[in-house]
């Protein structure tokens, strides 16, 4: 039987722009990594159509633990106030190798 | 001679091609990252074929060109900033990051004013490069000032007002830090670091290790050139599209704007540098372009109170074609006149 351990996974959808942003806050609160994928598509900002620098978008995942998740979102909610446009959603997934998710990325 | 038949070139033409594709919602679409490949390209080729020309530069005209453009890249966005408030319809925010976009330059519009000149026959200066090099930063330096600037007067008004019931952000305690990282963008800046790097490799390289280099800076150039404008062209027609958003005030902005660069442009480039007719042409342009590429994102980033959606509609749907069909013959004229 495989231990699987409940986790948060927060996805944010954002202007690449965003992205050295994001990955210093994911740092400062100690996640063990991050993901991003090229994204497109259109919403609040218009189409981002991903053809130019500023309209081509990231989806940004991190896999953390319930206790950073109030830290990492009061930093997105931040972005958010200052006029960014994210969005962002957490869905909990259960992770196999759940040692690796402790350790803060060096 | 000024006719608009000195349009008929392809890069011109593949500029509309790229327009009416997009108008006629043909399915056709380039890969996403072509754009910046074609960018960086451009952006390296120019800068080699300027730092080549550098080497039989007057240090004298080089040192001032980098002064007026530094003094441009200042002014007109000030400029611009005045204009947009005057309007009453536009807010401090865009019109900081609005302003921050005609105070720089498009490589692309001065790309197209080169090869108009080739093809009427006027020769021009390799100073305009340099200015093309340098004009980047100041610009986007200012948006960040002004929209700094109102960004904290709004708050200071807001606390007086106010009296418990609004709840503001700290923001003038956190813009110290923001102030390192975005002047760091701003003088780091992908397109900056790009063409100057790649001026100073074609500035000290051996020119016999240049001459091998031609086949891939000169020869496809315009090739290359052709398949950016066609992008462009296509970019700038989905921006049209969000005319309505924009509105009457702003898009006569994105007409007149141009218009009083390029003057400024035309008096700088022949009364205080002594450029030729395609060195003023070249000035004019610098002056009268918006940039597209670089100094959105960094707007994005700094001034996110701004809506992209003005800044560039107005850079890339009104002022480069606007450039690029009328403005690049309508300056050359100028020039001509005034240097006779």
């Amino acid at each position: 039987m495989h231990r699987l351990i409940p986790e948060k996974l927060v996805t944010i959808i954002t202007n690449d722009v965003l992205e050295h942003q994001l990955i210093k806050s994911v740092r400062k609160n100690g996640a063990s990594g991050y993901t991003i994928v090229h994204a497109r598509g259109a919403g609040s900002s218009g189409e981002q159509s991903g053809m130019l620098n500023i309209d081509t978008n990231i989806k940004f995942h991190v896999i953390l633990p319930q206790e950073r998740l109030t830290q990492l979102l009061d930093d997105l909610d931040y972005l958010i106030h200052k006029g960014h446009h994210l969005t962002v959603y957490v869905s909990d997934v259960s992770v196999l190798d759940a040692d690796k998710f402790k350790k803060p990325m060096t | 001679m000024f006719g608009l038949t000195n349009l008929l070139i392809p890069a011109v033409l593949f500029f509309a091609l790229g327009f009416l594709t997009r108008a006629i919602k043909s399915d056709l679409r380039l890969p996403q990252d072509m754009a910046k490949m074609l960018s960086i390209y451009l952006l390296m080729a120019i800068g080699l074929h300027g730092g080549y020309e550098l080497g039989k530069a007057e240090l004298v005209t080089a040192f001032n060109s980098v002064l007026w453009a530094v003094i441009l890249g200042f002014t007109l966005p000030l400029i611009g900033y005045g204009l947009l408030l005057l309007s009453r319809r536009v807010d401090k925010m865009n019109a900081a990051a609005i302003a921050a976009h005609y105070g720089s330059v498009s490589a692309g519009t001065f790309l197209t004013a080169i090869a108009y000149l080739d093809n009427v026959g006027v020769s021009y200066e390799s100073y305009p490069l340099i200015m093309l090099a340098v004009m980047e930063s100041p610009a986007i330096i200012v948006g960040l000032l002004l929209a700094s600037w109102s960004r904290q007067r709004m708050a200071q008004d807001l606390s007086i007002d106010s009296s418990g019931a609004a709840v503001i952000h700290q923001m003038p305690a956190d813009d110290k830090p923001r102030w390192r990282s975005l002047l760091h963008e701003a003088l780091t800046n992908g397109s900056v670091v790009l063409l100057l790097g790649s001026m100073f490799i074609g500035a000290i390289s051996e020119p016999a290790a240049m001459q091998k280099l031609f086949p891939f800076i000169d020869e496809i150039f315009m090739g290359i050139l052709c398949l950016f404008l066609f992008e462009m062209g296509m970019e700038a027609a989905r921006r049209i599209g969000e005319f309505r958003k924009v509105g009457p005030v702003l898009i006569i902005f994105g007409l007149i704007m141009p218009l009083i660069g390029a003057a400024i442009g035309i008096a700088v480039g022949h009364w205080v540098l002594g450029f030729g007719v395609g060195g003023i042409t070249l000035v004019a342009v610098l002056g009268a372009s918006a940039s597209y590429i670089a100094v959105p994102p960094a707007m994005r980033l700094a001034v996110p109170e701004a809506n992209p959606s003005f800044y560039l509609t107005l850079a890339l749907g009104v002022t480069f074609p606007f450039n690029v069909v009328f403005g690049i013959p309508l300056y050359h004229y100028l020039a001509e006149l005034v240097a006779a």
